[in-house]
């Protein structure tokens, strides 16, 4: 079944609408996903960069509030008068206000004579903080602390940690831990180096600076120890945060020192994602700062745009079809008048063709009948015409005659205009039929 | 006055030619081609001679083409 001259407008139009819109939509969300996934990778760069910068000012921040400590004329009495105990409390007192994990004072061997967590006897002269710091260098850095480290500060049970992969299965154990640590001499009023003091700030399992860094810049942040998360902010599928998990990108940031941006896939989100090294003082990496937005972020601005433009494209495409069916409608009525129109002319002029071609048969016989006619009167003629009414008579019949001839010939002439009528109407009826299929869609 | 014969070329100038003098209020009667004419139409126009003038500028002024006069 053909399909009416409306039917196949309406879907023009409703088809070169759908197309139009399915193209824009396709080629905005291609231009968008492309232009969205590269704004989102500035933003983390930027991010990161913030994140980094929070980073060295903490660092900053604890060279700082150590090298007071070791200015502190406070613990420089304790130190020289040996009174350990006095010693000890201040530094728990000066610890817990400044937050700081662990802040131990040696001697000017190294040995320890004081920790804040706790008198652990030992010696820190090897620890090459330390060490610098008693050649009157004040160092901040961060470091990797080792178990015995840790356990001698009284942080090892903070640090521990069972390592897990993206798919939570186990992967390892860890007992060092990531810091970040100073360490400034202590001299006396001679100027004469008589200790250090060391501190800093155990960062596994401890949120302040993922905390702090994300209620400023936003997004997600966390804090790798190698390429392991110890500290973030990061929702895992339970809903808490995402902690002693392996993230796969980390590893060749850590094994090469590259920044990297990128998607990465923790817990149950995807974020957009830039990883920066973590240098220590030597130019070691010693751990990375990870930064990521939700790619849903970009993802939801796609789709809003799609469903926006889908929303609005529907309703273009019925007003479209609001405007374009009374337009439609008005086109086919008036084709189908004219078909009508051409269909009945066709008709007429069928009949005047079929009406000359009788008149033209009727006339033959009355010229056939008038020449019998003139054949009898000759005939008579020939017998004697004394009244000379059969010379009129002949007369007579020779104008009717001569009339006929006349009609006869313009009947032959309008016979001959009439088979080109016969193929004009022919070709009359095929275009009205060719219209109303046009129109209605049925053969006629 | 005696009858003049116009011919033309064909038989459908002849029907043309009949219109437009009956047009024109001139008297004209088909008849059948004279014995004498020299055309391919079957058709001519008898028409009074004393018409002759106001008959061809019709014809003329109508665009058709007069094949002849025999008189």
């Amino acid at each position: 079944m053909k399909m009416t001259l409306r039917v196949r407008l309406l879907g023009t139009i409703i088809g070169a609408v759908v197309l139009f819109f399915l193209v824009s939509v396709i080629a905005t969300r291609v231009v968008l996903q492309r232009d969205l996934f590269n704004l989102g990778k500035s933003e983390v760069t930027n991010g990161a960069g913030a994140f980094g910068g929070y980073w060295s000012s903490h660092r900053d921040l604890i060279k700082v509030l150590v090298s007071q400590d070791a200015a502190s004329s406070a613990l420089l009495k304790a130190v020289q008068s040996h009174d350990t105990s006095q010693l000890q409390d201040q530094l728990a007192n000066i610890a817990r206000t400044s937050n700081l994990s662990f802040l131990t004072v040696v001697d000017a061997n190294g040995k320890v004579l004081a920790r804040a967590n706790g008198m652990q006897p030992g010696s820190l002269a090897k620890e090459s903080i330390v060490a610098r710091a008693l050649t009157g260098e004040t160092v901040s850095t961060a470091a990797i602390l080792t178990g015995k480290e840790l356990t001698a500060e009284g942080l090892a049970l903070q640090a521990q940690m069972a390592i897990v992969d993206s798919s939570g299965a186990t992967i390892g154990n860890s007992t060092d831990g990531l810091a970040l640590v100073a360490a400034a001499p202590m001299s006396d009023s001679a100027d004469r180096t008589i200790g250090a003091v060391y501190g800093g700030v155990l960062l596994n399992h401890a949120y302040d600076i993922v905390d702090q860094s994300t209620k400023a810049l936003g997004g997600k942040t966390a804090i790798l120890q190698g390429d392991v998360i110890i500290s973030s902010n990061i929702k895992a599928k339970d809903g808490t945060r995402e902690v002693d998990r392996e993230v796969k990108p980390a590893k060749s940031v850590v094994a090469s020192g590259t920044p990297y941006t990128g998607t990465e896939r923790i817990g149950a989100i995807t974020y957009i994602a830039h990883i920066d090294p973590i240098l220590n003082d030597q130019s070691k990496v010693v751990g990375a700062l990870w930064y990521g937005i939700p790619r849903a972020q970009i993802t939801g601005i796609i789709a809003h745009t799609t469903n926006t433009l889908l929303f609005w494209g529907l309703l273009a495409m019925i007003l479209a079809l609001f405007l374009a069916i009374p337009i439609v409608e008005r086109l086919s009525k008036h084709l189908a008048t004219r078909s009508k129109q051409v269909r009945s002319a066709a008709k007429e002029l069928g009949v005047v063709i079929v009406g000359s071609e009788v008149s033209g048969d009727h006339v033959a016989q009355t010229k056939s009948t008038i020449e019998k006619s003139g054949a009898i009167i000759a005939d008579l003629a020939k017998a004697g015409d004394p009244s000379g009414k059969l010379a009129q008579l002949k007369s007579l019949n020779d104008e009717a005659l001569g009339d006929v001839i006349v009609i006869d010939t313009l009947s032959q002439e309008m016979s001959s205009r009439m088979k080109q009528a016969v193929d004009r109407v022919s070709e009359l009826n095929e275009v009205a039929g060719g219209l109303n299929e046009l129109v209605t869609g049925e053969q006629s | 006055m005696a009858d003049i014969v116009l011919f033309f070329a064909s038989n459908a100038d002849t029907m043309i030619a009949t219109k437009a003098l009956k047009d024109a209020g001139v008297t004209a009667k088909m008849i059948p081609r004279p014995a004498g004419v020299a055309t391919e139409a079957n058709l001519c126009l008898s028409i009074d001679a004393s018409v002759e003038s106001p008959a061809k500028n019709a014809l003329s002024g109508a665009g058709i083409n007069l094949g002849g006069v025999s008189r």
